[in-house]
């Protein structure tokens, strides 16, 4: 989207989540976290799934402190293994 | 003389600022473009909207509402933090995970004027993120 790179252009740095990775890789954004499975009007994940959409919020933020992928979509899976506790 | 050329930078280019220092200690700022506003301000216009709402970071997701037509509010009727996470900001700060949050947040609203918006309502937008002094800025779509 433009106002991230707008916004990285001014010294800020950004991450976004989109659940459109497509589309969000052709504006080639500075840094981008698609949780797979989602989609528009649940980015963050299910209503109410606190500890989901904090796992999201903190992966998107991490992506602050990785290697640098400029213009790339970073796509994760925010599902726990199958037989693992509180599996969703 | 000829005239100064004007460069832009291309799309193909992409700007990139490095973060620095901590998480822990470092202040986030929501930029969201799921047209979230607080209940207190007047709603985005449905059918295209140019202007953006700040959000105080004071506010909690039930102080928010959304106002748009261009995605399903299945979820966002029940937790405004699926698409705008500031209460999820908020509980990261009180563990100590993240820094803090900054004073204001933002949002803007469905436009196809994609050209008026860059023009016009970003620089305005972007120089309101910068004076909130950000460590880093969390965008969301809808």
């Amino acid at each position: 989207m433009t106002v991230q790179r707008l916004i990285e252009m001014i010294g800020i740095p950004t991450v976004l989540v989109t659940v459109e990775p497509e589309e969000s890789a052709q504006a080639r954004p500075p840094r981008a976290l698609c949780p797979e499975g989602f989609v528009a009007g649940h980015t963050l994940g299910r209503p109410n799934d606190v500890a989901l959409q904090q796992w999201i919020v903190m992966e998107a933020l991490g992506l602050l402190l990785g290697a640098p992928a400029p213009g790339e979509v970073i796509r994760r899976s925010f599902l726990l293994p199958p037989g693992a506790a509180g599996e969703v | 003389m000829a005239e100064k050329p004007t460069l832009e930078m291309s799309r193909y280019c992409v700007p990139f600022t490095p973060f620095r220092g901590r998480l822990e200690e470092g202040s986030v700022c929501l930029v969201s473009t799921a047209a979230v506003h607080h209940e207190s301000d007047p709603p985005f216009e449905l059918d295209g909207d140019l202007t953006y709402r700040v959000i105080p970071g004071t506010a909690r997701a039930s102080e928010l509402r959304v106002a748009d037509a261009h995605y399903d509010h299945g979820c966002v009727d029940q937790d405004v933090n699926c698409v705008f996470p500031i209460d999820r900001l908020v509980e990261l700060t009180r563990e100590q995970r993240i820094g803090g949050i900054t004073e204001k947040h933002f949002s803007l609203g469905f436009t196809q004027a994609l050209r008026q918006l860059r023009d016009e309502t970003l620089p305005h937008l972007v120089e309101e993120v910068r004076r909130t002094r950000p460590d880093a800025v969390l965008l969301t779509g809808g």
